[in-house]
């Protein structure tokens, strides 16, 4: 087996691997860093910044906001993309590669594309109502991703399974809660989870449709970083890689969706 | 094994010369997936219900997307701005202005570079570590995998600034090329090279994953013979793997030179004023020049852009790699 990797391979994948993590280690260094300013290496060893950056109340609320956000967004786009997935695959729909091919285009279209064409939309149409702009513009980019998962689920459902349960006697309702959802529930989590991360990290979307009010963490983290350069910055993305490794854990652990199912 | 046993046992029933035991088995299945019909069409009904099921999402998507991308399309054919007013009716003056103007036209150039140029450097990365996944054991491929994917949950914003702090001027690249003996460090903060760097970084994870099942799926047996034939590793490289990912490798880059040639994080945050690639410039049209129709004009362009590239250069390496696997028959 590890013949066929050589050494030099791995030599070279380890160094690719490295570059990979440091940009993610770095702002670790430079958080600690007792120095008015960003440096590297750090000099002396604080944790003043990051109880600075706890006890802010716009990161909290931004950081509260795209929770909610996001929250909002997964379930609407399971309560739409979980029947269309049905009827994408357990039914003969009437121009079914059509209706794909529209299901499937957020995928294409660059996404700053479809915020600003979208923010378009809404000012035609004199719409002032922020927070359900950003959840039908965050839902237009994550249904596709919902129904793509959950479709895949559901084709690979073994139909004789479900004979045979009807056969010994199950109703259609038994079949359902106790032959195919177990089969679909992965696809189901795994779309949900997928859909809460493109919403949660955002920027092309939000920028056009966000205001004051209504301001995830991305477009604030933002501007943090637009505007200061203390190391406060650095202990913001810290608790934000942080927030992300817990993420990890717990869509592995906790859903049992394994990431590189996720991106496949 | 199954399915063996049970065929004589369905033969030799009928064999006595009565057929019923075989036309009972037929009706059964027949009996059977009608049962499943009828049980779904109980809370279905007919063909109408798979329309049913997929309508609320299809005019979703219909209503919020595809109704403002056209409407979009509309707008950069229907209007331009003269001086700061608006002026309507069927044009093309916003798609000329483009290709005209010098400075529009350089950052138009300046996108297509860094999309390229990331796929190109994106590939070159990925080719290694997709080797790792589809042909190291299995805690090496799982270590790469996690390791070039759960960067993907870190906001882009931070990934970017994460390349911000090892680029600056006090940044750690700097400090480690002082430290080797490199007495003016190039700062490469608010450059083109910045920006080719993150974007390679942020995007590289679309670029392994394609590669590493396109590899996962060539024959062992295939590099096998081609080495026992005495073909070193770097050729069974060039004449074995590289050919045979090809389609991989057109999934993984048409996906990065969408995604990098649309980026607006990690150029504002890499290149600062100094190279804006078109997403700056839709963002500035239309948020601070207010001129609708020209923004709409460049997004247009992008879509086309990314639409070309995934339909044509897709298509191109596809039919190419038909023609190669069918003379290698």
């Amino acid at each position: 087996m590890s013949e066929t990797v050589s050494p030099i391979l791995r030599i070279v994948v380890a160094i690719i691997l490295l570059i990979v993590v440091a940009p993610l280690v770095v702002p670790f260094l430079m958080s600690i860093s007792d120095t008015a300013y960003i440096v590297f290496p750090p000099q002396g060893f604080t944790l003043k910044w990051y109880g600075e950056v706890l006890a802010n109340p716009e990161a909290q609320g931004s950081f509260l906001f795209s929770l909610e956000l996001a929250g909002i967004v997964t379930a609407v786009s399971l309560v739409l993309g979980i029947p269309c997935a049905v009827g994408l695959t357990r039914f003969r729909t009437p121009g079914q590669d059509a209706i794909l091919a529209v299901i499937l285009s957020p995928l294409i279209v660059p996404l700053i594309v479809t915020g600003v064409a979208l923010l378009q939309l809404f000012s035609m149409l004199g719409s002032r109502a922020t927070m359900l702009q950003m959840v039908i513009g965050h839902t237009v980019i994550c249904l596709p991703y919902v129904i793509r998962s959950v479709s895949a689920s559901f084709v690979l459902v073994n139909r004789n399974l479900e004979d045979a349960a009807a056969i010994l006697g199950a109703p259609p309702h038994v079949v359902a809660t106790r032959v195919i959802w177990p089969q679909v529930r992965p696809g189901i989590l795994a779309g949900g989870v997928f859909s809460f991360i493109v919403s949660f990290d955002d920027y092309p979307i939000s920028m056009w449709l966000a205001d004051g009010n209504h301001f995830p963490i991305p477009l604030y983290l933002y501007t943090v970083i637009e505007r200061s350069f203390d190391p406060s910055i650095a202990a913001i993305a810290s608790l934000m890689i942080l927030f992300a490794l817990l993420l990890v854990l717990v869509i592995e652990k906790v859903f049992g969706v394994s990431l590189a199912r996720m991106a496949s | 094994m199954q399915s063996v046993e049970k065929t004589p046992l369905f033969d030799t029933l009928p064999s006595d010369g009565e057929t019923p035991a075989r036309d009972d088995a037929r009706r059964g299945t027949g009996k059977l997936s009608l049962m499943t019909e009828a049980a779904w069409s109980k809370f279905s009904g007919t063909r109408h219900t798979g329309l049913l099921l997929v309508a609320p999402a299809l005019v979703f998507l219909g209503v919020w997307f595809l109704w403002p991308v056209l409407s979009m399309i509309v707008t950069s054919l229907s209007a331009h701005t003269v001086d700061g007013v608006t002026v309507q009716g069927f044009t093309f003056e916003n798609y000329i202005r483009l290709f005209s103007s010098d400075l529009y036209f350089r950052i138009l150039l300046r996108t297509v570079r860094v999309a390229l140029l990331t796929s190109l450097c994106a590939a070159i990365f990925a080719y290694p570590l997709a080797l790792a996944i589809a042909r190291g054991g299995p805690s090496l491929a799982r270590l790469v995998t996690i390791t070039i994917l759960a960067p993907l949950l870190v906001n882009v914003v931070i990934r970017s600034y994460g390349w911000q702090t090892i680029l600056n001027k006090t940044g750690a690249l700097a400090w480690a090329l002082k430290l080797i003996g490199v007495a003016n460090p190039p700062v490469l903060l608010y450059t083109e090279w910045a920006v080719l760097i993150a974007c390679v970084h942020v995007y590289l994870p679309f670029m392994v994953m394609p590669l590493a099942s396109a590899i996962a799926r060539i024959d062992r047996t295939v590099e096998e013979a081609a080495s026992i034939a005495g073909a070193s590793r770097p050729r069974v490289f060039m004449r074995v793997i590289l050919p045979l990912s090809l389609p991989g490798l057109a999934v993984g880059a048409s996906l990065v030179f969408s995604l990098s040639s649309a980026a607006y994080v990690t150029p504002q945050v890499l290149g600062g004023n100094f190279s804006p690639l078109l997403g700056t410039l839709i963002e500035q049209q239309i948020l601070t020049l207010n001129d609708w129709s020209f923004g709409a004009a460049i997004s247009t362009l992008l879509i086309a852009m990314v639409l070309a590239v995934n339909l044509v250069f897709l298509k191109i390496v596809n039919r190419r790699f038909a023609r190669w696997t069918e003379a290698g028959r």
